[in-house]
């Protein structure tokens, strides 16, 4: 069972870390804020799984990049809300630049490889 | 690296109020969009899943990432090393070698040094450096302040006679309350107690579990039960437990002291011993010291008689284990000292080869530096990699330890200090694995230092040959000269042990050892001191020797030399007055039958040797001295005719009659121990005089007995022989006489033979190291090999290219070595006999072995490289 999680969380890493930090960007947050934002904005195809949304959460929060602290929501319930702390800005930064690379590289190989089959 | 267990508690407590706000929060939102609260709920905790399960994962992201780490570098690790099976063979072969003769000779320090005596409060314990008899004892165990005292006899013998065969057992006198200074109970009954050790009060003896077990069947109902020992009557009081071996794992019973202050010549004279102590509370060892000092003069003017001022004046106290260990402890350092340069050699092996496969392993770490990995990753990656073949090499190593642990007990001598607790216990093995992870950063940082350092771009565009290597090429040759000159110092070590062997071995010990058997004729002390009684036994007993088959001729002397011990005999000598306050002259005295001279071929030189007739009580007393006795007393002089005579008999007289050639009476390296003035040799009859100063001659006899063959069978005839005579008289340690001299060289036999094992392994380890170093040279160079061939470079000179670059290394190795071999085999200046530390044909023969096994290890590579085809070298790549 746990064994099934670690799996998904290994699919996701990278990935995930990079919508978390980008959600961030945007302001302090809570976990459930954080999976509905990106939800939201990936337009309800990116559905966040819990099981691995606070593993990520944590993993980031250990490697400083981001801060959490506790605090009460707007219904008055005490949450634990995630903020980015510096490390975490350049890491997204250079996240970004990566991901860029890489989805232009996987665009380029995809590209030519699917007019082929059409064709 | 985070050990966050101090806020495990508080983190899992708000991880759960973390996922139940989740939960709220979404069920809430559901509410809001019209579903009902029940329906939001389940719904809610639907989409979150297991919320146990996601707590727990999200939980380890806290506290095990690092071992995730380190498991992906593990299995990482171990694939590599299954994918170069040869490398990863000769690495952990060479590991397990200095690993393991590291871990055997770890367990021996930590056995006889490092382990703390098996007693109550071991570091209270106490012994005295000097040997003290029964009065002084008691003097001093009233005074002290600082310690309770207790004596303890050196091993001695006892008779064990009336049930079954009569048997000789080891044991040893005791101060009553000697179990409860030490802290240690009985098995079974109980131990000494208060005033046990007083005349009338003493009859009681302690049997070793051992002793309990072989010669009483384990007998349940032992204690109350009587034996005789030694002709004495005593009642069976405990049984000790199996680990108590104190003072000697030979003893195999305790008896009371038997302190009796009308007895002078034994109160005062003959029960010198070592004393051990408890120190009282708040005291410390170096009260203990001042206050035996202080003791000292009050000691002195207590005894029967006036002493030399300067008795026992170099006596202190040192805790028990070293009272113990004594000189033990440096040879044991000497050898961990030449394991631990054995493992540095194993060191700088593995670490060449890293050196060479880094090379070949640039394009990876660039690939994986190029994927995203930090430099401390790789290094880490790769440090995990070594200290797992470390580990590797010493799971094996101590399977060569277990071995190496059991042929080492066998080798040492028999009386190594605690010996028997020497085994790979708890601490060996922590030892182990520390020193295979040390071992492994150690050969392993250097490389990894070098291949973390990888310029990526340059080594992803080049072949993969060498970008970063030149530098690596340095360490690896400074590795090789270091290894050389380790090796170096080990086989100048072993060669300096072997040739003292070789020496002690070819030493005249004064007598000759072959074709003779001796048995040691035991009966009891008592049995002698009816007048005659002895004398006629020997007498009889060597008639009815001589007749056995085989047998040319038998004789009788109180002590085998090399160290079987003789009587202690103060004497003085006639026209050598002994000035007030200082010692008397201590002679040995053997005393022999007529024909223990013409048996054992020790020549007479002067004079002549004993007849029967010197035995007789209306013959004149005399006496035979050694060459080095007569040279100390009378040089120049003819000792013939000179006297001496016991120093509280005044007017008896014995005179000298004849000199004889010098024996190594005390142990193979010397003829006599330091505070013995010379050695004398006394006929066995009426005239014999013991130094405790009884009128009986000695009980115990040696028999000498020439024969025809090397005959181990005359065993029984002789046991049946002094059955015969005397059924309570024991027979023990027959054997032939050659046994009992190679028994005298055990121990150095025992140490030249480790240091052989290491320098023979040094040699070898050095010459893979040459070697490798040499062939990857050659592999790497083989390019410009081939240039040269090209250009009309001959194959003698590529020859004597690769084999002059090897023979430069091992020539700067051996120059370091010798260097450090001057300071270092200083150290071991005490285990030689007959050779100096510093020996220059040692030295010499040693170098010129190492360059020739450093040439040899290079002409394999150097024949490879004149093989080189130009063609194929120069189209390569």
């Amino acid at each position: 069972m746990k064994q099934r999680y670690q799996n998904r969380i290994e699919l996701l890493q990278g990935t995930l870390d990079l919508l978390i930090l980008q959600t961030l960007r945007w302001g302090a947050q809570h976990g459930y804020g954080i999976a509905l934002a990106i939800r939201a904005n990936s337009g309800d195809i990116l559905q966040v799984d819990t099981g691995s949304l606070y593993p990520a959460l944590h993993r980031l929060e250990r490697q400083k990049l981001v801060a959490a602290e506790w605090k009460l929501s707007e219904n008055n319930q005490r949450v634990r809300v995630y903020r980015l702390s510096v490390a975490g800005k350049k890491k997204l930064a250079t996240e970004r630049s990566r991901w860029a690379q890489i989805s232009q590289a996987i665009a380029g190989i995809l590209g030519p490889a699917g007019e082929e089959s059409e064709a | 690296m985070k050990f966050p267990w101090g806020d495990e508690e508080r983190r899992k407590k708000e991880l759960n109020e973390e996922i139940a706000s989740h939960l709220q929060m979404a069920a809430r939102d559901r509410e809001a969009r019209g579903e009902s609260p029940a329906q939001a709920n389940v719904a809610a905790q639907r989409e979150l899943g297991n919320a146990g399960v996601i707590q727990d994962v999200t939980h380890d992201q806290w506290a095990w990432t690092w071992l995730e780490d380190l498991l992906q570098d593990l299995r990482y690790a171990a694939r590599t090393l299954r994918k170069n099976p040869g490398f990863t063979l000769i690495a952990v072969l060479t590991l397990a070698l200095g690993i393991g003769a590291n871990t055997a000779i770890f367990s021996l320090v930590n056995g006889v040094l490092l382990r703390p005596l098996p007693y109550a409060q071991p570091e209270r314990l106490v012994g005295t450096t000097e040997y003290y008899p029964q009065g002084a004892l008691e003097v001093m165990r009233e005074q002290s302040r600082t310690m309770e005292l207790v004596g303890v006899s050196d091993n001695g013998e006892f008779n064990l006679t009336g049930s079954g065969d009569p048997v000789r057992l080891i044991g040893n006198s005791v101060s009553a309350d000697f179990f409860s200074v030490l802290g240690v109970q009985a098995a079974m009954g109980r131990t000494f107690q208060d005033g046990e050790d007083q005349p009338g009060k003493d009859r009681e003896v302690i049997l070793s579990r051992a002793l309990w077990e072989r010669r009483f069947q384990s007998d349940p109902s032992i204690v109350g039960r009587r034996i005789t020992l030694e002709g004495v009557d005593r009642q069976i009081i405990g049984v000790m437990p199996a680990d108590f071996r104190f003072p000697s794992p030979k003893t195999e019973l305790w008896v009371p002291l038997h302190m009796d202050p009308r007895d002078i010549g034994t109160y005062w004279g003959d029960s010198y011993m070592p004393l051990i102590g408890r120190l009282r509370p708040g005291a410390t060892v170096q009260q203990a010291r001042t206050e035996l000092k202080i003791m000292l003069p009050r000691v002195l003017a207590a005894f029967a008689w006036a002493m030399p001022d300067d008795s026992f004046v170099t006596g202190t106290v040192v805790s028990l284990e070293e009272a113990i260990v004594r000189d033990a402890r440096g040879k044991l350092l000497i050898l961990l000292g030449a394991v631990g340069l054995l493992l540095l050699i194993a060191c700088a092996n593995v670490a060449n080869l890293l050196l060479a496969r880094a090379a070949t392993r640039e394009k990876e770490v660039a690939v994986r530096v190029a994927l995203g990995a930090s430099r401390w990753r790789i290094l880490r990656q790769l440090i995990t990699e070594s200290v797992l073949l470390s580990l590797i090499g010493a799971a094996l190593g101590l399977g060569i330890a277990v071995y190496g642990l059991s042929i080492m007990k066998t080798a040492l001598p028999p009386d190594t200090p605690r010996l028997a607790d020497v085994a790979l216990d708890g601490h060996v093995l922590i030892f182990t694995a520390f020193l295979a992870i040390l071992t492994g950063i150690m050969f392993g940082l250097v490389p990894a230092l070098g291949a973390s350092r990888v310029d990526m771009t340059e080594a992803l565009k080049s072949g993969g040959q060498r970008s970063a290597t030149r530098g690596n090429h340095r360490a690896s040759r400074l590795l090789v000269v270091g290894e050389v000159a380790i090796s170096m110092i080990l086989v100048v070590a072993a060669g300096l042990l072997v040739k003292s062997l070789w020496i002690l071995s070819g030493t005249n010990p004064g007598f000759r050892s072959e074709r003779v058997v001796t048995a040691r004729i035991t009966p009891n002390e008592s049995f002698c001191e009816v007048p005659g009684r002895c004398l006629a036994f020997y007498d009889e007993l060597l008639r009815r020797t001589r007749a056995l088959p085989g047998v040319q001729d038998a004789a009788a002397v109180n002590a085998l030399p090399l160290g079987a011990g003789a009587e202690i005999f103060p004497s003085a000598v006639e026209a050598h007055p002994t000035p007030a306050g200082a010692h008397v002259p201590m002679l040995w005295e053997k005393i022999i039958t007529p024909d223990y001279l013409r048996i054992m071929k020790i020549p007479v030189l002067r004079g002549r040797g004993f007849t029967e007739a010197d035995a007789a009580p209306e013959a004149q007393a005399v006496l035979i001295v050694s060459k080095s006795t007569a040279e100390h007393f009378w040089p120049g002089k003819d000792p013939v005719g000179q006297h001496i005579r016991a120093n509280w008999e005044p007017n008896v007289w014995r005179t000298v009659v004849g000199v004889v050639g010098d024996v190594r009476e005390y142990n193979i390296r010397s003829d006599s121990a330091s505070w013995i003035d010379g050695v004398m040799y006394a006929p066995y009859g009426a005239h014999a005089i013991r130094g405790s100063g009884a009128d009986a001659p000695p009980a115990e006899m040696t028999l000498v007995i020439e024969t025809s063959a090397e005959r181990v069978q005359i065993a029984s005839e002789l046991k049946n022989t002094v059955a015969s005579l005397n059924h309570d008289v024991p027979v023990s340690q027959i054997g032939p006489l050659k046994n009992w001299v190679a028994e005298a060289m055990a121990e150095p036999r025992s140490i030249s033979g480790l240091f052989a094992v290491f320098g023979g392994l040094a040699l070898l380890l050095g010459a893979v190291g040459i070697y490798g170093v040499i062939s990857y040279s050659v592999a790497q160079r083989s390019r410009e090999i081939g240039i040269r061939m090209a250009l009309g470079a001959r194959r003698q000179e590529v020859l004597l290219l690769v084999v002059g670059q090897g023979a430069k290394l091992a020539l700067s190795g051996v120059a370091i070595g010798i260097a450090g071999g001057l300071m270092l085999t200083r150290l071991m200046s005490g285990l030689l006999y007959g050779v100096q530390a510093t020996d220059p044909l040692t030295y010499g023969a040693v170098a010129i072995l190492l360059m020739l096994v450093a040439l040899a290890a290079c002409f394999l590579p150097a024949r490879r490289a004149m093989r080189v085809d130009p063609m194929v070298a120069l189209r390569y790549e």
